[in-house]
């Protein structure tokens, strides 16, 4: 009996060994742990000489992406990538409705860090100070104005896309009903061309005027960052940072700006269609906007990707119109779309950062942005890039950006969570008419913004 | 004789109102159900025209649905499957396994202070909320993996490390009471044939426990397999190592609110419990019972 | 031979076992890099144990058998449970930041989450939402206990069928909830779904928990009223007792301490309400008045506050002091169970 005992205790330690073996192969895998990190950069480090992308060959590297409707695009550059230089990229896609820094921040935790990763704006950046790779040195910093630079002026998150926020439009249907898009540049303009619309419903086959989603579970971040960074840079030149300036400090809200800002959601409540302002969802409003059934959609650009492929064919149905953006012109006389990177990737200082920066040069270089452009319809960020894309919106930011008409934006960097944790639900009150009017809702919001900054 | 019918015709109305209200609340509780399986039938659009009717609902469309899920890599059903089915099944084996051999060793030293002492500590550590460790849990863990160069996070070991941490006080608990009602005799006889303490303990205790394991085994079973906060901290919302929880937080908290993909990965994701019930009904319900009632 | 084998074996083994350990635990401080060192130091322990188990010794053998029988739990079980509580508790008295602390702040994280109204309204409605379930869950779980032993046909698929609910995992239900509310039933509710809404969406959350719930605490009061002596009930029969009088003189009375566990059971559990709150309305909901304050949180349960204020908001000590006092409140709770079984238990 003993020695079966013995038996079983030897075959116990076989079997621990066999884990820890296991666990062993588990950090090769996530490729970030410290300890195996460090077993491969002895290779990079005795010929420190040869070139990222020979020393790196059969190595691999991870990229946390935010848009996860590119998610097959990127994937796609990933593979042709490793065809040309043999290095692996892991594009790991999070979708809008995952908190990503926080997800970030438990990799960091657990010792899991991606290497590339994205980061939305100031705050973003904040949480890894010290702990990303200085790019200013990197050949593609010459070629964009949309790099990211930290205070003392270091390129530290690199440009993917150019995306806009305006009031997107069907052109066909305004057409239709003889409404001139260009003349929608102050309060009155859109107030009409909303009531000519909604007297022309039928005629024109249109459900709602506007798909505008105040839904504040999931789509929190389209209320409470897009329409509310409307607030703070609508109609202002790009340097000019008076109103975020204004809610960085203690959370103030201009309540004279805000009040004909809130008349326009009060207008966007009122011809919304009912069975997507308060419940609906994102599928939904884009759908409904692709299929022709609203005229106007309160997303920004980068809903021409979904248009062209998930409804693509509901897109060709409504015959695939064209579209364009008009100011939200909550005050006479905003002519501006704001355009931005929507965030940037950053690379974080590890072992493997070479290999980072190499695939974000060649993403940057003719190779990548062909499938950038081409494929992912990201609008390029890079001047000396020769493609344009076939989104449906690019040829509105075109015209925007060689008239001077854009606005930047800066919701990016209002405080972490405002938009999760206080003003989409804020947003849905007014759309369900719990917040009654303009002035309520313009009270409220001040309240919410002060509190939260204080916190 | 005429009053008896009465009576049985009485007994048999209430017996048909009680059927027939039994039969409503159980549609209540399986319409949800029903739902699930039935809109894994369809496609996106006619899931949103009409989610309760049969229209729409195809063979072929569930095919493409589960191959859509299946093959998605940001859901990667099959590897979160069998990462929940290893966590899972070593988590169980080694409680039952240890915890017995704990919980004999409680029982059987029960009059000395050091292991009423340790039993005090096991009982009082299970009224503590996982809520108030959870945080310092994941940086001791990152700790302990950087301090010994073997990942605690991000690794099944590592979950499955923790697993026997948090079940390990109500397994030691429910066993040592089964344990105390052995009669000590039989481990005397034992003794006085020349038998060691571990052998008593695997020839002759442990084959006494088996009722008594099945009940942990499942408590901790519907626990374990279910769990979604510990996974989803330990191995981040969406890393590498995923259990099936965390893949389908990880699938359905994207935006893309595709309910037809959703439903067939939440129908996915329930088949195996169900189909584990359907199997050990008794066992699992007895099982659930003796535990409420012990713990 | 056998003997003899331990004899050698087990000082080899001994030593072998503390020098590996000793090896690994150098290489870990020097900082060596190395990956062995983990494998090392398991290895090194497993021989060190067997080593142990194999000392030639009569008198502390059943000692040693019991040291390596009670150490895998035990060290599993402090390096998980209590070293975390006790650095949880410590670290609510500083400013970590889930990775380290640069000082000691007293209470000020006790004080910060007493002055913050959305913390206090999750305290209000998490009570609300426990008292709330205790009593429905107990009330529906009672009820259908009563109609599944009433001698219907086929109470075997009844009884399964409502406790199948209680097997699925909370994201997922919580997940199947959500299309119920938002999908089918806006259809009654009119554009609106329920879970948009904060007083519609506690009740769909407290719908939810009864759904998922009551079909487990039925099963415990099956079980009590099933253990009810026959000749008890046949003796009340034959003195002309009604059903309901049956039911409240001596069927209540006879399961009074099931009522207990039950009541206990759903209290505990609903405290600590987390994944269907998170996959139902991750806490959203707005309450426009809550002492001069618009709050944004109007759905959200105490753990999901503190999940979400050390994990979304970043705020890990505040989280943490959170979490002692949902501690300390669950600690009451239970103190409060155990004088109450103890006290029935002597009464009965």
């Amino acid at each position: 009996m003993k020695k079966k005992l013995l038996g079983t205790l030897l075959a116990a330690t076989l079997v621990t060994s066999l884990v820890a073996c296991g666990s062993a192969e588990t950090t090769t895998g996530a490729d970030t742990s410290a300890d195996t990190t460090a077993a491969e950069s002895q290779a990079p480090a005795a010929d420190a000489d040869t070139s990222a992308d020979s020393a790196a060959s059969g190595q691999s590297i991870r990229l946390v992406n935010g848009k996860i409707e590119v998610d097959e695009m990127l994937k796609e550059a990933a593979a042709k990538y490793q065809e040309e230089t043999g290095v692996e990229v892991i594009i790991e896609s999070m979708g809008g409705g995952i908190d990503i820094q926080g997800t970030l921040k438990g990799y960091y935790q657990a010792d899991n860090m991606p290497d590339i990763f994205v980061n939305g704006g100031d705050t973003d950046f904040a949480n890894w100070t010290g702990q990303l790779v200085d790019m200013s040195d990197q050949p593609w910093v010459s070629d964009t104005d949309a790099a990211y630079k930290d205070a003392d002026g270091k390129v530290i998150g690199f440009p993917y896309t150019t995306e806009a926020i305006g009031l997107a439009y069907n052109a066909d249907i305004l057409e239709k009903a003889g409404i001139d898009p260009a003349g929608l540049t102050s309060p009155a303009a859109m107030q009409e061309a909303f009531e000519t619309l909604d007297s022309k419903k039928d005629e024109l086959g249109l459900t709602a005027v506007i798909g505008y989603c105040a839904e504040a579970t999931n789509l929190y971040w389209s209320s409470g960052n897009h329409l509310f960074g409307i607030y703070e840079d609508g109609g202002l030149s790009r340097d000019d940072t008076t109103y975020f300036d204004l809610l960085s400090d203690g959370g103030q809200i201009d309540t004279e700006r805000f009040l004909e800002y809130a008349k326009m959601i009060q207008l966007f409540n009122q011809y919304s269609d009912p069975a997507l302002l308060v419940s609906g969802t994102y599928d939904q409003q884009i759908l409904g906007f692709a299929s022709g059934q609203y005229a106007f959609v309160t997303q920004g650009s980068w809903i021409g990707a979904t248009m062209t492929s998930d409804d693509a064919e509901q897109y060709a149905a409504a015959g695939n119109f064209k579209v364009g953006m008009a100011p939200y012109a909550f005050l006479d006389g905003i002519d501006t779309i704001m355009t931005n990177s929507p965030s940037w990737w950053a690379v974080y200082d590890n072992d493997n950062k070479d290999a980072s920066l190499a695939f974000l040069n060649w993403l940057a270089g003719d190779e990548g942005q062909k499938i950038l452009v081409k494929k992912a319809g990201f609008i390029s960020p890079f001047k000396s890039c020769s493609f344009v894309a076939d989104d449906p919106f690019a040829e509105t930011i075109t015209e925007y950006t060689a008239a001077g008409k854009t606005s930047a934006w800066h919701w990016l960097g209002n405080k972490e969570g405002l938009a999760q944790n206080a003003l989409g639900v804020v947003y849905q009150d007014y759309a369900s008419g719990a917040i009654a009017d303009p002035q309520s809702f313009t009270d409220i919001v001040a309240q919410v913004c002060a509190q939260y900054y204080g916190q | 004789m005429g009053e008896g019918r009465q009576v049985g015709k009485g007994v048999r109305i209430r017996g048909a109102i009680c059927t027939v209200i039994g039969i409503v609340i159980a549609i209540y509780v399986l319409f949800p159900f029903y739902l699930v399986v039935l809109n894994a039938f369809k496609a996106q659009t006619s899931i949103v025209e009409s989610p309760v009717s049969l229209a729409g609902a195809k063979f072929t469309q569930l095919l493409t649905n589960l191959s859509s899920v299946v093959n998605n890599s940001n859901f990667n059903f099959w590897y979160a499957f069998a990462t929940s089915a290893v966590v899972t099944i070593v988590s169980l084996v080694l409680l039952a396994l240890l915890g017995s051999m704990a919980a004999w060793v409680i029982s059987r030293n029960h009059k000395t202070k050091w292991a009423t002492a340790i039993y005090m500590v096991f009982i009082a550590s299970m009224i503590i909320p996982f809520q108030v460790v959870m945080l310092p849990l994941i940086s001791t863990f990152r700790d302990v993996g950087k301090f010994l160069g073997i990942s605690m996070l991000q690794s099944i070991p590592g979950i499955v490390f923790a697993y026997l941490g948090f079940g390990g006080a109500m397994t030691v608990f429910i066993l040592t009471g089964f344990i105390k009602g052995i009669p000590y005799d039989l481990e005397e006889a034992a003794a006085i044939d020349g038998c060691s303490p571990e052998g008593t303990f695997f020839r002759i205790i442990l084959p006494l426990l088996t009722p008594v394991i099945t009940t942990v085994t499942i408590l901790n079973g519907m626990w374990i397999w279910n769990d979604y906060l510990l996974p989803s901290l330990m191995l981040g919302q969406n890393g590498k190592v995923k259990t099936l929880p965390v893949a389908v937080q990880a699938f359905v908290g994207s935006y893309v609110k595709q309910w037809d993909l959703i439903l067939t990965a939440a129908l996915l994701a329930i088949l195996p419990m169900i189909i584990l019930f359907l199997i050990a009904q008794k066992q699992i319900m007895k099982g659930m019972i003796e535990g409420a009632v012990k713990g | 031979m056998n003997g003899l084998g331990k004899k050698v074996l087990s000082p080899i083994l001994l030593i072998a076992g503390i020098l590996m350990m000793i090896i690994a635990l150098v290489l870990d401080f020097s900082g060596a890099e190395t990956t062995l060192r983990g494998p090392m130091l398991i290895i090194g322990a497993v021989l060190f144990f067997v080593g142990l188990y194999l000392f030639p010794t009569l008198r502390y053998h059943r000692a040693i058998v019991y040291f390596i029988f009670l150490f895998p739990l035990l060290f599993t079980f402090a390096v998980t449970v209590i070293i975390p509580l006790i650095l949880g508790i410590g670290y609510s008295f500083t400013d970590w930041t889930g990775i380290r602390y640069t000082q000691v702040v007293g209470f000020a994280n006790y004080t910060a989450m007493f002055k913050d109204p959305a913390f206090i309204w999750s305290v209000l409605i998490t009570f609300l939402f426990v008292a709330l379930n205790m009593i429905l869950v107990n009330l529906v779980g009672f009820l259908l206990a009563l109609l599944c032993t009433s001698g219907l046909r086929g109470g075997g698929f009844f009884r399964a069928s409502y406790f199948l609910p209680n097997l699925i995992g909370g994201i997922v239900l919580g997940y199947i909830w959500q299309f119920v509310f938002s999908n089918v039933l806006i259809g009654l509710t009119g554009n609106i779904s329920m879970i948009s809404q904060t007083k519609s969406a506690l009740f769909a959350i407290i719908v939810v928990y009864i759904w998922q719930y009551a079909g487990y605490i039925m099963l415990i009061y099956i079980t009590g009223l099933t253990q009810i002596p026959g000749d008890v009930l046949e003796a009340a029969k034959i003195d002309g007792a009604s059903p309901v009088q049956t039911l409240f003189q001596v069927k209540i009375p006879m399961i009074a301490s099931t009522i207990t566990i039950c009541t206990f059971l759903t209290l505990t559990s609903a405290f600590k309400q987390f994944d269907v709150n998170m996959a139902l309305t991750n806490g959203t909901g707005s309450v426009p008045n809550f002492l001069g304050n618009y709050l944004s949180n109007g759905t959200q349960m105490l753990a999901l506050n503190i999940y979400n204020t050390a994990i979304s908001k970043n705020n890990y000590a505040l989280g943490q002091a959170k979490a002692v006092l949902f501690f300390i409140i669950l600690a009451i709770v239970s103190l409060i169970q155990v004088r109450m079984s103890n006290k029935k238990e002597v009464e009965l």
